[in-house]
């Protein structure tokens, strides 16, 4: 057991654990920040990834003594750092992730959105081909990665006030008002 | 009785409101900042940490347990085995075949054996290396075929002379007659692998028990009201002294619709121990407890007339169940009676048998029972099509069944949208143009299918409602719905919340939603079969109609005008010939709480009565059909094998989309499944019977850079039954993905593939196999170029 | 979740500190880098030290260095993805940039290291298993047991040689420097295999790999690497095989060499490559010939396994379709060649 301090999302905070104990065991069972996940056990799936000095590491592979000195970020973070920094609401890729659909059992994205934020903070305008690339580290059993792709991307181009993408479902609903579905019950269709 | 009532697919309010929008879910933003709380986030004061000892035979006697070195290790608090739980259980009532632990018998590598409840894992864990089991081991089977024809051993003890676990033979029609009468019969025998659910999150379970003497659960469960009467069998507790929540749950798919064993451990280890229990299974454990995808060996003969009308369906069926019967009863009836549909044909046999093996137990996979056969099935049509020499497409419109029509096995279809989705992806894909004229190693394929939005069928024979919903309104203007629906992340308690804010005229934000708490919420059956947005639904509109009705009537008192002049719409209540009349939702409530005293209502949902006249004309028999069809593009390589699939389209009629945006996420979910599972993944053994790799390394699930470009439609067919038409579309449009791309290879190489998964080593073997019999001569490009001019 | 055993972690700020820590500690110690190998194999009960010693602070064995010569030294914990990033090994040496962008997935490589790859377990499916699952296969020759799996009856281990970048290496006549308590010495990254799963280095387990020295490349240098996995991102290979091209000015083939991994312990140079594709022109159909014979040769010598996931058949099939493209590929200055 040792005594350690870590930098989480801008808090310097003191606690101790054995060696052998991994950062996200830290981060979970110690600090309570429950935020990250545990998936695989051992780097295959990326559920644990957060930013430590920005850059995306897997926290179940990393032993918290390690991360000592080097500044955490968790997906707890993300929020309060965005409010602090003069912003509204949650941190620009959160808010994309849950109004593009993104978050379905939400189990893989505290990981995955802290790999596309790092990947924004690195490249301003990244293409679909260096988004995927740079989530490819991160399993999603539940999306098909469709509305997560689209999240990233919109928020992406609304920093820029581009335009957000539009799937195809949407282009192809809006030939359906809503008044015209008829229930297409057996008298109406022997009409 | 109002709990079957159908309440119709109009809109409460002329105009919908909430329903058919994409609002945010009800919990993204929780999920989105971490604070949702999943069942390893759950940390009580001294709390203890349990672990599991498991088998590693695959089948063996237990011949002695010895506890005693691992009890007298300082940390641990508790050992139990078979002995402390013996009571059989299982999620269907009739094939209860399951033990919490293993009494005397294990059954695969990786069975539960002991569990261990200490201060840590660590200390949990070396507990386990001082548990002495004496095994004498078994032969095993790994192979289904050998499990049918040898019946010695046999895997349970039940089961007297053979390791038969379900046998189903239903014939409709005359088969053989049509098969005689044919002008084309096409026959191929198909393999279809195993795969598993992968859900992120691995199963945990955490429990305590009051001093007071209730047991209170927290599990990844997405039938927590099967897991209550399961642990009240087993436990031999009476069911009201114990509470199941379900927390916040990552990913299900299937793989938590069953009870298992960490949630009967930690219970009886809170018990013993008075302490609460946490177990949080390793990803190994995870594959261990399965329930995947059941392998099966399928064989199919199609007859059709020379126009391309099928006229008869004959299949034989084995399948390998693994260890333990989970839903294997329904699988065995899913694998033969939900192949029915889009299509209409007169004859249709099917001959299934499940068979247990030493391997992890299967069980139900998104399109539980009949992903396997709409594979085979659909590139058979393919097959007939291609022997006619009619368009892909053509042929299965030629075949439809039409709306409100009833299948050949007696099964009742209310609304199909197939045609509409065949169309979108014909144009979306643009099919005509390309299907048989891309260039060598590129190619289309199609494929269709139909699945239930939940069924009759309650798992146990009772009368009371299949779902429940419970509403509370009071003067602060909140309304609190009260589900007992899984929230597995398709967003059930999002669907309640819309429907309830619709009906009221609310803004759905001020409609909070308490679920799946058994102390809290009324019963529902879970999450599986794709019956919650139906049935759940339709139990929410139930109940809010009532409250509705409360509130008009205060409002319409209170103005003193006629109810049909009020309406409830965007927070307001608006009298709709004067528009100096507006109360605010919160003084409607307020109105109505002094008129009625406080305020509450409840609504439920049972299905109509529903299948055929036959034993197991019940399974299967749904209120309502969901219905997919999918384009797949795929390029071969042909060099190495190696399929890409850069684009599918997929439409799917899903009745009405409560929440367009949520459809469309199951959608692309299941596209993105059903193509991983046919090129990448494989659950199997080695010739050890050890899982050949129980990881997310080993056990390929496709990352963003596999996945492929989904176009995604929605269809809308308003199905008169569905809450405002709705139906499932969370399942359904797996299953023809599969097919589609076991039809898009054929069109781009020329090779059918019959077995799963489509690895390139077989596509080598497949196109090596085509040259031989083409002749060295021809070559294949020169063969397909051929073909393809042939064709137009 | 799976845990790792209980350990000591001591983390050096110099090299010396680090050399005399294992030095006091013998075979109770292991080093760690970036931690992507050791610590899943440690939570697989593959390795239990008492003593793990990081390197994770030596600021002295960080970052990448342009040699005054051409050539290169790059720190050993300097992660991949600094080195598949970075414009100067691109530049002098594209295959090592191509291998490591292609190592495991993001993440990995942010904590991957240079060093690490270079010193990765060799891998194997019988071996890369919990604790619970070997000790029910009765474990196997590499670790706690006597039998292989792989080949019936086998005495000496197959393991794999997994590592993407240690091919690349070969290609490039690189050297590293490894640091013990005797001072420190180099070795040639093409000496330092040994053909034994269990230990495949001929350097000790306590030695300390400081840094790699890629010598400077011709002017015609042309490199590439070509990687064989199911997934796009994650896997390990299946087979890998690094390509070096050394061209005259007219792109007239002056020396080759081929080295491929993933097949058995160590990694496998193809033998007589460079006499195949000597005097021949990028981009003409005598080239394209010459490297179909180079990866003929790559086929007659390379012999997959069942040491790792996937079938041995197939990933045979694919070792002349990849040396073939890898080929191609560095002629044309491209690469990786990787299927996405």
């Amino acid at each position: 057991m040792r005594g350690i301090e870590l930098d989480v999302n801008g808090d310097r905070l003191e606690t101790a654990a054995p060696d052998h104990w991994t950062l996200l065991e830290v981060l979970r069972y110690k600090l309570g920040l429950t935020g990250s996940k545990q998936g695989c056990d051992k780097g295959d799936c990326g559920a644990c990834t957060v930013l430590v000095d920005g850059q995306p590491v897997l926290s179940c592979l990393t032993l918290a003594a390690q991360a000592v000195g080097k500044e955490i970020t968790t997906v707890e973070g993300l929020r309060p750092m965005h409010l602090q920094s003069g912003g509204v609401g949650a941190d620009p890729i959160q808010d994309a992730f849950d109004r593009c659909g993104a978050l379905q059992c939400g189990f893989c994205q505290p990981g995955m959105m802290l790999s596309a934020r790092a990947l924004v903070a690195a490249n301003a305008s990244p293409s679909r081909e260096e988004i995927q690339k740079a989530l490819s580290g991160n399993l999603c059993r539940c999306t098909g990665y469709t509305q997560i792709l689209e999240a990233v991307e919109t928020a992406i181009a609304e920093r820029v006030g581009a335009e957000a993408p539009r799937p195809a479902w949407v282009e192809d609903r809006e030939h359906v008002r809503e008044g015209e579905l008829e229930a297409r019950t057996p008298a109406k269709e022997a009409k | 009785m109002a709990a079957r009532d159908i309440h119709g697919p109009e809109a409460p309010w002329k105009e919908f409101q909430v329903v058919g929008k994409s609002h945010r879910k009800i919990d993204g933003m929780a999920k989105a900042t971490g604070e949702a709380v999943y069942a390893d986030d759950i940390q009580l004061p001294g709390m203890l940490h349990a672990k599991t000892l498991r088998s590693p035979h695959a089948h063996a006697k237990i011949v002695s347990i010895d506890t005693s070195r691992a009890l007298a290790l300082k940390g641990v608090h508790a050992v139990i085995t078979g002995a402390d739980l013996p009571i059989k259980y299982g999620v269907i009532p009739w094939t209860p075949d399951e033990t919490a632990l293993a009494t005397d018998r294990v059954r695969f590598i990786g069975d539960e054996v002991a569990a261990v409840a200490a201060i840590d894992e660590d200390t949990a864990n070396a507990a386990l290396e001082l548990i002495d089991v004496e095994y004498e081991v078994l032969h095993a089977y790994f192979d289904p075929r050998e499990a049918l024809e040898r019946s010695e051993p046999t895997i349970h003890e039940s089961r007297k002379n053979n390791n038969v676990s379900k046998h189903v033979e239903l014939e409709f029609g005359d088969v053989d007659g049509a098969a005689e009468t044919a002008d084309l019969v096409v026959k191929g025998e198909y393999q279809f692998h195993g795969s598993t659910h992968g859900a992120i999150e691995p199963h945990c379970a955490v429990a305590k028990v009051s001093p007071e003497g209730v047991l209170t659960l927290w599990s990844a469960t997405q039938i927590s009201h099967y897991v209550h009467r399961a642990l009240a069998r087993v436990l031999e507790w009476e069911p009201q002294k114990i509470r199941v929540i379900q927390p916040c749950i990552g990913g299900a798919f299937g793989g938590k619709s069953d009870p298992f064993s960490l949630e009967f451990c930690v219970a009886k280890l809170a018990e013993i121990t008075g302490r609460p229990v946490k177990m949080l299974w390793t990803r190994e454990e995870v594959f261990y407890a399965h329930r995947g995808r059941h392998p099966m060996q399928l064989a199919y003969r199609t007859s059709a007339t020379k126009d391309g009308k099928i006229t008869g369906v004959d299949a034989k069926i084995l399948i390998d169940g693994g260890s333990y019967s989970s839903f294997g009863l329904v699988t065995t009836y899913y694998s033969g009676q939900l192949l029915t549909g889009p299509y209409d044909f007169p004859s249709y046999r099917f001959n299934s048998t499940r068979v247990f093996t030493n391997k992890p137990p299967c069980g139900p996979k998104r399109g539980h029972g009949s992903v396997q056969p709409r594979f085979a099935f659909e590139c058979q049509l393919d097959e007939v099509a291609e022997q006619l020499g009619i368009d892909p497409i053509e042929i299965r419109r030629k075949n439809f069944h039409g709306e409100h029509t009833q299948t050949v096995n007696g099964q009742r279809i209310t609304s199909s949208g197939y045609m509409e989705c065949l169309d979108k992806v014909e144009r979306g894909s643009a099919w005509r143009e390309r299907h048989r004229q891309l260039p060598t190693g590129q190619g289309l394929g199609v494929a269709g299918s139909m699945y239930i939005s939940g069924t009759n069928y309650p798992i146990y024979p009772n009368e009371m409602p299949q779902a429940g919903i419970q509403l509370k309104a009071d003067r602060s203007g909140l309304v609190t719905v009260f589900s007992g629906a899984n929230d597995i992340g398709q967003g059930s308690n999002s669907v309640v919340r819309y429907i309830v804010a619709e009906e009221l005229g609310m803004d759905p934000t001020d409609v909070r939603v308490l679920a799946a708490d058994s102390d809290l919420c009324p019963v529902d059956l879970g999450a599986y079969s794709s019956r919650v947005t139906f049935m759940v639904g339709n139990a929410a509109v139930d109940a809010a109609r009532k409250l509705r009705a409360k509130l008009v009537a205060a409002v319409a008192e209170h103005w003193e005008v006629e109810e049909k002049r009020v309406r409830l719409i965007m927070g307001r209540a608006i009298d709709l010939e004067d528009t100096e009349k507006v109360l605010s939702t919160r003084e409607a409530i307020q109105l109505a709480e002094a008129k009625f005293d406080t305020l509450g209502s409840t609504g439920a949902y049972n299905t109509p009565t529903l299948g055929g006249d036959y034993r197991g004309g019940t399974i299967g028999a749904s209120p309502a059909y969901s219905f997919t069809a999918h384009i797949v593009e795929a390029h071969v390589d042909e060099e190495t094998g190696r399929i890409t699939v850069p684009k599918v389209w997929c439409a799917h009629d899903c009745g009405r989309a409560l929440n367009p945006r949520l459809v469309a996420g199951q959608i692309e979910g299941s596209v993105y499944m059903g193509i991983a599972e046919a090129l990448m993944e494989d659950h199997k053994v080695n010739r050890f019977g050890l899982h050949s790799g129980p990881s997310l390394l080993d056990y390929r699930m496709p990352t963003a850079i596999d996945t492929p470009d989904i176009e995604t439609y929605i269809v809308e067919s308003v199905d008169p039954e569905g809450p405002y038409g709705a139906k499932e579309a969370g399942e359904g449009p797996l299953h023809s993905a599969i097919p589609a791309l076991a039809n898009a290879i054929h069109d781009a190489v020329g090779i059918r593939l019959r077995e799963l998964p489509f690895t390139p080593a077989k596509v080598l073997a497949a196109l090596a196999e085509k040259r031989m019999s083409e002749g060295a001569a021809a070559g294949g490009a020169a063969a397909k170029a051929m073909a393809k001019k042939e064709t137009h | 979740m799976l845990r790792l055993p209980k350990f000591r972690l001591e983390e050096p700020t110099d090299v010396a500190g680090a050399v005399a820590l294992m030095s006091e500690h013998g075979e109770d110690a292991m080093i760690v880098a970036g931690g992507t190998d050791l610590y899943p194999n440690m939570k697989h009960g593959l390795f239990e030290p008492k003593v793990v010693v990081s390197l994770g602070r030596i600021a002295e064995m960080r970052g990448i260095e342009a040699l005054a010569d051409g050539g290169l030294r790059i720190g050993a914990t300097t992660t991949l993805a600094e080195m598949a990033q970075s414009a100067l090994v691109q530049e002098r040496a594209p295959a090592l940039a191509q291998a490591a962008s292609l190592v495991a997935g993001p993440q990995l490589r942010t904590m991957g290291t240079a060093g690490g790859n270079v010193m990765l377990d060799t891998r194997c499916q019988w071996y890369n298993q919990t604790h619970f699952w070997r000790k029910s296969l009765g474990y196997c020759l590499k670790k706690d047991g006597t039998v292989c799996h792989v080949v019936a009856g086998g005495r000496k281990c197959v393991a794999a040689a997994s590592n993407d970048t240690a091919p690349t290496l070969m290609t490039l006549n690189a050297s590293a420097t490894f640091a013990n308590d005797e001072g420190s010495r180099d070795v040639k990254i093409d000496e330092m295999w040994k053909a034994d799963g269990i230990w495949n280095k001929e350097p000790g387990r306590g030695e300390i790999l400081t840094s790699l020295h890629i010598p400077a490349q011709s002017k015609g240098h042309r490199g590439a690497y070509g990687k064989l996995r199911d997934r796009g991102s994650i896997d390990y290979p299946l087979f890998g095989c690094a390509v070096r091209l050394d061209l005259d000015s007219e792109g007239v083939v002056e020396d080759a060499d081929v080295v491929c991994v993933a097949l058995v312990a160590r990694p496998l140079r193809i033998k007589k490559v460079a006499e195949t594709l000597r005097g021949k022109k990028v981009g003409t159909e005598s080239f394209a010939e010459a490297a179909k014979e180079a990866a003929d040769l790559a086929d007659t010598q390379a012999k997959p396994m069942d040491n790792i996931p996937g079938e041995s058949l197939y990933r045979r099939q694919m070792v002349p379709v990849y040396v073939r493209r890898t080929l191609q590929a560095a002629a044309e200055g491209k690469g990786p060649v990787h299927h996405v």
